[in-house]
């Protein structure tokens, strides 16, 4: 019975909503607000006893460590619940004279940049070690130590080549598969294009996982890593949904416009994953992994020709735009050179997972937009070449990950 | 006009933006100084920063505990006659367990006390003095007082556990053997009681006493800060590094004697390198015939000597754990040898 009583007077007051002025809405708006604000701060604010058990630690996390001439530079963000002073800087645990800067008063989430004055040696490893207030020690271990990178014109030419071999050259040697496909009969077509999905899938997972990876690796547990992937992809998911919806309503009813859009969308959300790759490219050189990041750059090369079919694939029905394709290849291919960029200069990991974050997420549009595209065109999407491609793209990447 | 769905986002866009960039990249509000401060590296390089120095070499310390005075600073207690002529020196100690102290520039630990500091007193007694220990409990804790020494079993601070709150236990024994001994307190664990400072050094003097000497104690300890079973501190005298910047001044061709206690829990053995010079070594001090004459000694936990040498050059001469990691956390120092021959130098000349 209250309940009901309850619903009908909930039913009065939102129809009285609906009837006020503009004013009254915001009102109602903010009135909840202000209770739970006056709640929180008798409950949880100063004075408050309720909540005075359990002992608060403190947790900073080493982000980042870079070894420059005489000395070696970490970078440390307080991600404890409470401010921390740091106060004491060692590395392999033999404690140094030190600075930090700005100051060495970290409040939640900021960070700061330690200075530690040390003739170190290329190729060796080092642990570098940060004492806090209470006499925590946190420690982060460097396998190899090598001369961080300085953005010089040679450098970021060096970077922007590898990028060029990695993004620009293997999806635009792709894209050359577009007459082929162009030839092929309607159901081959359908197959193709559904491998592309099966590529697409392997390529969102790969991200994601990549994204997770890292997190878990550098990025301390206060940021929910995995939660932080998954909000930043699907809000990237739908921000490009959105988006995608704008471009394909302003191309208006042109029978061009739905391929494109699709080859478009495809060629951003591999861009977005191209970035990541270049991140990893970036990252491992800086990191001294001479070795991965050859092996990165020959792997990713021969994995992205896939890529310039995926862009070719949508478009094969329509007349060759050799001009938009081209373009197409660069916007998924230039972001590699980004990467690179990004992931050897300005190496962060928080950036690294959002970025990858947003690929998962740009890639998972473009799979749904592609079997969007499928069934309006083609019928259902339960068809047998349909369900083949995507197995077979998925396969092929598979194996294609595990032979380089 | 953009739609309310547009609005929102916009809105969305830039406050994640905002947001992430806030997270990725906040070190970029730096808020420089007006005056660069400069600090001195180990090798002597010299080092300029806009922000704040992490363990300031050439700085005066401003922690609690003064390892200056607690150097040379000997308790001899409230000296009475009983009838039969024997001396009897008594003592109050008083331990505590809730202080938190500067052990190191900028780190606060809990430390357990006795009498407020740690190391507690240095008990200095003649051999054959009657000892009498005022012990009282003011902690949260139960805690005793264990000597190494000569005295009956019910004396010795181990089954006598004095309860916390203000417990009381007076200690009285015949002081001896002649040598430096450690006490500390033995209530389980021991590890943990020692480990936040409950302890402190005893000397026992011979009847005829010494040659007279520039004497000092050094307690060798540790901390671990941060309970991960490792010590994260060493020292001689509690502060790292303090006599490194803060150097012993002694005369040359005085003798210097050095109560030496390793009092360093959760290691199994510490030691002692003298630089400039060789000492006399007399292992627990309980023999004048010293053992060696060398200047590096291995001391496992709890060992202890008596250390005997003089500067014939003038200088700063270091002394340190020849175990690099523990020198390297705190435990190293520097004698300053000045000329004995100038005025106004306090001392003794060693064979005059």
């Amino acid at each position: 019975m209250q309940k009901i009583v309850l619903n009908q007077t909930w039913k009065g007051m939102l129809m009285e909503v609906k009837r006020s002025s503009r004013t009254k809405t915001a009102v109602s708006v903010v009135i909840p607000f202000v209770l739970l604000a006056v709640m929180i701060g008798y409950v949880f604010g100063p004075g408050s006893e309720l909540i005075e058990f359990g002992v608060v630690l403190p947790e900073i996390s080493i982000e980042k460590v870079e070894f420059v001439d005489s000395e070696i530079i970490a970078t440390v963000r307080n991600t404890g619940p409470i401010a921390v002073d740091v106060v004491m800087a060692d590395i392999n645990d033999r404690i140094y004279p030190a600075a930090i800067e700005p100051d060495k008063h970290l409040e939640r989430f900021e960070s700061a940049i330690v200075r530690i004055p040390f003739e170190w040696n290329e190729g060796e490893p080092y642990a570098v070690g940060l004492t806090v207030d209470d006499g925590t020690r946190f420690e982060k271990q460097v396998d190899v130590a090598v001369p961080s990178i300085q953005p010089t014109a040679e450098m970021i030419s060096y970077f922007a080549l590898i990028g060029t071999y990695v993004g620009i050259l293997p999806v635009l040697i792709g894209l050359l598969w577009f007459p082929f496909i162009s030839k092929l009969s309607r159901s081959k077509y359908k197959f193709f294009l559904a491998l592309t999905v099966g590529l697409l899938l392997f390529l969102g997972v790969s991200t994601a996982e990549e994204a997770i990876e890292i997190s878990a690796n550098n990025l301390s547990d206060i940021f929910n890593g995995i939660l932080l992937v998954a909000t930043v992809a699907v809000v990237s998911f739908l921000g490009l949904n959105y988006v995608g919806e704008k471009l394909r309503k302003r191309a208006g009813a042109s029978k061009l416009a739905g391929p494109v859009a699709i080859a478009l969308m495809i060629a951003i959300g591999i861009g977005l994953h191209n970035f990541g790759e270049g991140l990893a490219i970036g990252a491992a050189i800086v990191l001294g992994e001479a070795a991965l990041g050859a092996f990165l750059i020959v792997g990713f090369a021969l994995h992205n020709t896939t890529e310039g079919f995926a862009i070719a694939a949508p478009m094969a029905r329509t007349k060759l735009m050799i001009g938009k394709l081209a373009a197409m290849g660069m916007i998924a291919g230039v972001p590699a050179i980004f990467g690179a960029w990004v992931g050897g200069f300005v190496y962060s990991p928080l950036a690294a997972v959002i970025f990858l974050a947003i690929g998962t997420g740009a890639i998972f549009q473009v799979i749904v937009s592609i079997m969007r595209w499928i069934q309006n065109e083609e019928g259902k999407l339960s068809n047998s070449s349909v369900l083949a491609g995507i197995a077979v793209g998925m396969i092929i990447m598979y194996i294609t990950s595990i032979l380089i | 006009m953009l739609s309310s769905g547009q609005k929102m986002v916009i809105v969305l866009a830039v406050v994640s933006l905002g947001f992430a960039g806030y997270l990725v990249f906040p070190a970029m509000y730096i808020t420089a100084q007006e005056q660069p401060e400069v600090f001195v590296t180990h090798s002597g390089a010299v080092v300029q920063t806009t922000g704040d120095i992490l363990d300031p070499v050439y700085t005066i310390q401003e922690v609690e505990f003064d390892p200056e005075k607690y150097l040379r600073d000997f308790d001899y207690g409230k000296v009475s006659q009983l009838e039969d002529g024997t001396t009897l020196r008594e003592f109050t100690i008083i331990a505590e367990d809730d202080k938190i102290m500067e052990i190191a520039p900028g780190i606060f630990y809990n430390v357990w006390t006795f009498n407020g500091q740690v190391p507690g007193p240095t008990i200095r007694a003649t051999e054959g003095d009657l000892v009498r220990i005022h012990f009282t409990n003011n902690g949260d804790k139960e805690h005793t007082i264990h000597f190494h020494g000569n005295h009956p079993a019910e004396m010795d601070g181990i089954f006598e556990i004095v309860g916390s709150n203000g417990g009381q236990f007076t200690y009285e024994f015949i002081a001896g053997p002649v040598g430096v001994h450690p006490y500390h307190c033995h209530v389980m664990p021991v590890e943990e009681h020692i480990g936040h400072g409950l302890y402190g050094v005893f000397i026992v003097d011979p009847k005829d006493g010494r040659q007279h000497a520039d004497e000092m104690v050094m307690m060798l300890n540790g901390f671990d800060t941060d309970f991960d079973g490792e010590n994260n501190l060493y020292a001689a005298n509690t502060i790292p590094f303090y006599y490194q910047h803060h150097p012993i001044q002694v005369s040359t061709n005085e003798l210097i004697r050095v109560y030496v206690v390793n009092m360093v829990g959760l290691d199994p053995i510490n030691n002692f390198h003298l630089h400039g010079t060789l000492y006399k070594y007399y292992p627990t001090g309980t023999d004048m015939v010293p053992s060696e004459f060398t200047d590096m000694t291995t001391f496992s936990q709890s060992e202890r000597g008596i250390l005997e040498f003089e500067y014939e050059y003038t200088g700063r001469y270091m002394f340190h754990a020849h175990l690099t990691e523990f020198s390297e956390k705190g435990w190293s120092g520097v004698f300053y040898a000045k000329d004995s021959s100038q005025p106004n130098m306090e001392g003794y000349a060693y064979g005059s």
